[in-house]
């Protein structure tokens, strides 16, 4: 690994449960691993492990992320290889344990190894901001924070944001779940609200996906599932981290806008 | 609907089917975890019970689980000094 750039940490962060930052940890990393990069996510949801089983690899582990910084085992024994995605590697939470096993200067030491042998090394952090946060942002060198269109989802956001803020690390936004049905009806806020609301960069749009499901039903990647608009922009989202900036984002539409479009272009509609 | 059609006549199994079984090995696979609490219980049980038949060197007992691909293994070590001359009531 000599004269090789170090690796980047990256926390997929909420405060709020359940908006999707398993799924985009997931998602981003095995786009950034298919992108060619050397890509570690690290599931930190110590004691309600999730990310092992949305990635299908749940039957694969020995050794667990409190293994490996507690020096039980070596880096590359806790690293579960992923067979049909070349450079991706989980390291998955352990079951049994508390969150408060590890401490934040453990996992600095971590964090200190992982970026000699990764380019990337996406950290699942739990819900809440409490030990669990703490340990996943430890290391970070820069954050993500996902976040639904919908009231306390954007509140919590908010409440991280100033967290991460006070560790200058400048969080991007990552806005899931989105129905454009209701977007266009008014009915849910529309990313331009939350940009202005959370004052933060944005740099990614997922919609609401029958396929997140259907992958977390079967273990197969999302961004490998063909026609999958979440599996799509979760890929768009890791060129964008990759340095490809003149990735656009892209607004999540109703299939009906879309024909409304074509359709005023041939001069019908309204 | 057409999807879902050509899926049954291909015999592919429904991904919710495919769902439930991975979920079935998941539950029992995380149950099999032993946690650093448990251990700490284990060792000052085992410390315990041993010592009632033998005099050891409590500090060099030594115990870990031990993991590979397919099996885990408790892996007890400890030095005896000597056996105790006392009486067992029998069992
Ligand atoms: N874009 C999407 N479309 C449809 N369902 C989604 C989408 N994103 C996430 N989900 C679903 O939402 C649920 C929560 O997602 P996920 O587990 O990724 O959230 P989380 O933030 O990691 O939760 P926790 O806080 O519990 O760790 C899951 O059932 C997931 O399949
Ligand atoms: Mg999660």
């Amino acid at each position: 690994m000599e004269g090789k750039a170090e690796g980047k940490v990256i926390v997929i962060t909420s405060g709020k449960g359940g908006v999707g930052k398993t799924t985009a940890t997931a998602s981003i990393g095995a786009a950034l691993a298919l992108d060619g990069n050397r890509v570690a996510v690290v599931d930190m949801d110590i004691g309600l492990r999730n990310l092992d089983v949305v990635m299908g690899l749940e039957n694969r582990i020995v050794f667990n992320v409190v293994d490996a910084v507690k020096g039980r085992c070596k880096l590359k024994q806790a690293a579960i290889r992923d067979r049909r995605i070349k450079n991706l590697y989980l390291i998955p939470a352990s079951q049994s344990d508390n969150k408060d096993v590890l401490s934040p200067d453990e996992m600095v030491q971590f964090g200190e190894k992982m970026r000699k042998e990764f380019d990337y090394i996406l950290m699942d952090s739990p819900a809440g901001i409490e030990q669990g946060f703490e340990n996943s942002v430890a290391s970070a060198d820069e954050a993500l924070v996902v976040c639904m269109p919908e009231v306390s989802s954007v509140r919590d956001a908010d409440r991280v944001i100033g967290l991460l803020y006070a560790r200058s690390i400048t969080p991007k936004l990552v806005v899931n779940r989105i129905i454009p049905e209701m977007v266009e009806r008014g009915d849910m806020l529309s990313h331009e609200d939350m940009v202005e609301v959370l004052s933060i960069e944005l740099i990614g749009l997922v919609q609401v996906d029958d396929h997140v499901i259907i992958s977390t039903n079967t273990g197969v990647p999302l961004v490998l599932q063909k026609g999958s608009k979440a599996g799509d922009a979760f890929r768009r989202i890791a060129m964008r981290i990759n340095g490809r900036k003149d990735i656009p984002i892209e607004v999540p539409q109703t299939e009906g806008r879309f024909w409304k479009k074509i359709g005023s272009k041939f001069g019908l509609g309204k | 609907m057409f999807d879902n059609f050509f899926r049954k006549v291909l015999g592919k199994p429904d991904s919710k089917d495919v769902a439930k079984k991975r979920l079935k090995f998941a539950l029992i696979y995380d149950k099999l975890e032993v946690s650093d609490d448990v251990l700490t219980c284990l060792h000052r049980d085992m410390v315990e019970v041993i010592s009632r038949y033998f005099e050891i060197d409590k500090d060099a007992f030594k115990m870990d689980i031990h993991h590979s691909e397919d099996l885990s293994a408790l892996v007890v070590n400890t030095p005896i000094i000597k056996a105790k001359r006392k009486k067992y009531p029998a069992v």
